[in-house]
C-alpha cells in the first residue's frame, strides 16, 4: 500500500514529542554529576603526580575516601607494584614525550585489596603558551576484558596442550608401528631361509611376496640337504595369516626338516606332518597347510625328483625344449584335516636346461585385468612357455615381474621356488660368434 | 571391506547356514561364531548352503573344516550346498572334495533324509 499524500499519523508526532523528553530528562544532569558518576574513572593530577581531582566513580573502584586522595597521593600510589614499574618506565616518559597516552593496561590497587585490570588514557593539559599545566585522566575498567583475554589465553595453551598431546601420541604410535613391523619382519624371515644353499650340479632361486607388512604370511619353503647325496625341499602355504599361522608355520617348517632326516620318503614326511598338525590343532583352533615335499638326488647328467603333495597346486616344469607341463598330484589332501589323510606322489627327472617350479596359490589366485578374471593354472602355464628355458633364477626374475604387473590383484602372500639344472655353459655358441 | 551374512533355519535333516558374501580373514571368525552356537543332533546333517558364497581363501575353508569338526563330534555329519565353480575348484586342489559330500543345492540336500546314512 501507497500512503503518500495521507497526512502523518498522530502517533508519529506523539513519538518525536516522547524522544525529546527523553533528552530533556538526560540534559537535566548537571555537568558535574555526569563527572562524578560517569561510567569511567576520571582524575586530574599536578604535572609532579599529585592528585588534583578525582571522580566519585574511581573513588568507589578504589575504596578510598576523596578526603585521603585529594593533594596526597600520587597517581603511581593508586597502581599496583607492577602498574607503578610500568608506568614510570613506559607510561610518564611516552606521556611527556607526546603530551598523551591511550588505552594502556594497568593494574589498581582496588577496593578490598583486589587487582583492578584498568585501560588508563592521559592527556596533558597545556596554557596558552604551551606550558604543561596537569594531566588529565580517564580509567576504565577493564576487568571483563582482562579475564575475556585470559580465558583466550587458557583456551589457546589447553588447544596447544591437546595438540602437543595428539603429536606426542601419534609420534608414540608411529614408534610402536615401526617396532612391530621390524619384530614382524624378523619373525617372517626366521620362517624363510636367509639363503639358500649352493647345491652342485643344481641351480635354486626363491621369491617372497608379502601382501600385508602388518600380518604374518603363512608360506614357506626351504631347500636343504638330506645327506650326501641328496637333498630335501619343500614348499607350502598355511590356512590364514598372522602370528597363530606364523607359529603354525614354524612348526611345520621344523616338523618337515625333522620328518625327513629320519626317512625322506614324501609321502612318509607329509602324513608326519598330518599327524603332527592334526593332533596338535584337533581341540581348539585349528590349523592346516598345503604343501608339496620332495627329494633331488643328483644323478648322471640329470637331477631325479620324487616329490608328494598335500592338497597344494601342482608343480609345474619347464622343459629345455620350452614346453611347460605340471606334474600332477591329484588326491593329495589338505595336511591336517583328517588323521588318515592321503597324499599323492609324483615323479619326474630334471634334464640340463630343465625347471621345477613351486609356487603357492597367492600366484595362481591372482585377479587380473579390469574384470579382476582369476589368473589360473592355464595362464601360468601359458606365461612359463612364453618364457626362454634360461634356469631358475631367469625365471624367477620373470614371475617376480609378472607379480608386480598384478597390482592390488595380488592380495594375498606369494612363495616361489625354483629349481633347476643349469643348461653346459653355451661356450661353443661364443667360439662360433667369435 | 568384505562382508558376510550368516542365516540359520532349522530343516527336517538338521540346521541349514546359509553363508552370503565373502569368507575370509575378516569375516571367518563370524561363521565359526555362528557354528559354534549349533546343536546338530545324532544322525543329523549340518548344511552349509554356499548358494551366495562370492569368496572364499584358506580362512574361510578352515572355517568350513571347524563347522565339519563340530558336526562330527557331536555325532552328526556335514555337507556343502551349491557350491560355487571358483570355491569348488579350490576345494578339489586341496582335496577337500573328498572330504566333504557336496550337493547341488539345499533342496536337494534337505529333501529326503532317509536316503542319507
Amino acid at each position: 500500500m501507497c500512503r503518500t499524500g495521507q497526512a502523518p499519523e498522530p502517533g508519529d508526532e506523539y513519538g518525536v514529542d516522547a524522544t525529546d523528553a527523553v533528552f530533556t530528562s538526560l540534559l537535566e544532569d548537571s555537568v558535574e554529576e555526569l563527572y562524578e558518576q560517569a561510567p569511567c574513572g576520571y582524575l586530574s593530577t599536578l604535572m609532579d603526580g599529585t592528585i588534583a581531582k578525582v571522580n566519585a566513580t574511581l573513588l568507589e573502584w578504589l575504596g578510598l575516601e576523596r578526603s585521603r586522595v585529594v593533594g596526597r597521593m600520587r597517581f603511581t600510589d593508586l597502581l599496583t607494584v607492577g602498574g607503578r614499574l610500568y608506568h614510570e618506565t613506559h607510561f610518564a616518559p611516552l606521556l611527556q614525550m607526546k603530551g598523551e597516552v591511550s588505552g594502556i593496561a594497568l593494574d589498581l590497587k582496588a577496593a578490598g585489596k583486589q587487582r583492578m585490570p584498568v585501560l588508563v588514557t592521559s592527556k596533558v593539559k597545556t596554557s596558552q603558551d604551551g606550558e604543561p599545566l596537569l594531566i588529565r585522566t580517564t580509567v576504565f575498567d577493564a576487568r571483563d576484558r582482562r579475564a575475556y583475554e585470559q580465558e583466550l589465553l587458557r583456551g589457546r595453551q589447553a588447544a596447544e596442550e591437546a595438540a602437543r598431546q595428539a603429536r606426542a601420541a601419534r609420534e608414540q604410535a608411529e614408534a610402536d608401528r615401526e617396532r612391530l613391523q621390524e619384530a614382524l619382519a624378523a619373525l617372517q624371515q626366521s620362517l624363510l631361509p636367509s639363503q639358500l644353499p649352493v647345491v652342485p650340479g643344481l641351480e635354486a632361486a626363491s621369491y617372497y611376496h608379502t601382501a600385508s607388512p602388518d600380518l604374518l604370511g603363512g608360506d614357506f619353503y626351504d631347500l636343504f640337504p638330506l645327506d650326501a647325496d641328496r637333498w630335501g625341499f619343500f614348499l607350502g602355504d598355511v590356512c590364514g595369516k598372522g602370528p597363530q599361522a606364523a607359529a603354525v608355520t614354524s612348526l611345520t617348517r621344523y616338523t618337515l626338516r625333522a620328518t625327513a632326516l629320519h626317512d625322506a620318503d614324501p609321502v612318509t614326511v607329509l602324513t608326519t606332518l598330518n599327524t603332527v598338525l592334526h593332533e596338535r590343532y584337533a581341540s581348539g583352533d585349528p590349523r592346516y597347510c598345503t604343501a608339496i615335499f620332495g627329494v633331488l638326488e643328483p644323478a648322471d647328467g640329470h637331477i631325479s625328483v620324487h616329490l608328494a603333495s598335500g592338497g597344494h597346486p601342482s608343480a609345474l616344469v619347464q622343459r629345455a625344449d620350452g614346453s611347460a607341463h605340471y606334474l600332477p598330484t591329484p588326491g593329495g589332501l589338505l595336511i591336517g584335516v583328517l588323521p588318515d589323510a592321503p597324499f599323492a606322489a609324483a615323479r619326474t627327472r630334471l634334464l640340463p636346461g630343465d625347471t621345477l617350479l613351486l609356487y603357492t596359490d597367492g600366484l595362481t589366485e591372482a585377479r587380473t585385468g579390469p574384470g579382476r578374471e582369476l589368473y589360473g593354472d592355464d595362464a601360468l602355464r601359458a606365461f612359463t612357455i612364453a618364457q626362454p628355458p634360461a634356469g631358475p633364477q631367469a625365471l624367477i626374475t620373470a614371475l617376480t615381474g609378472l607379480l608386480a604387473s598384478f597390482g592390488d590383484g595380488l592380495d594375498d602372500d606369494t612363495a616361489l621356488l625354483a629349481l633347476g639344472v643349469p643348461a653346459p655353459t653355451p661356450t661353443t655358441v661364443s667360439d662360433n660368434l667369435a | 571391506m568384505s562382508t558376510l551374512t550368516i542365516t540359520t533355519r532349522d530343516a527336517v535333516t538338521g540346521p541349514v547356514i546359509e553363508i552370503t558374501g565373502d569368507l575370509d580373514y575378516d569375516t571367518a571368525p563370524g561363521l565359526r561364531k555362528a557354528v559354534n552356537g549349533l546343536t546338530v543332533a545324532g544322525g543329523h546333517l549340518l548344511l552349509l548352503d554356499l548358494a551366495g558364497l562370492r569368496f572364499c581363501d584358506s580362512s574361510g575353508i578352515s572355517a568350513l573344516l571347524s563347522a565339519r569338526s563340530l558336526a562330527i563330534e557331536q555325532g552328526g555329519h556335514i555337507a556343502l550346498a551349491a557350491v560355487p565353480a571358483n570355491t569348488a575348484r579350490i576345494l578339489r586342489i586341496v582335496g577337500l572334495d573328498q572330504v566333504f559330500t557336496i550337493h547341488a543345492d539345499a533342496a536337494t540336500a534337505t529333501a529326503s533324509p532317509r536316503e542319507r546314512r
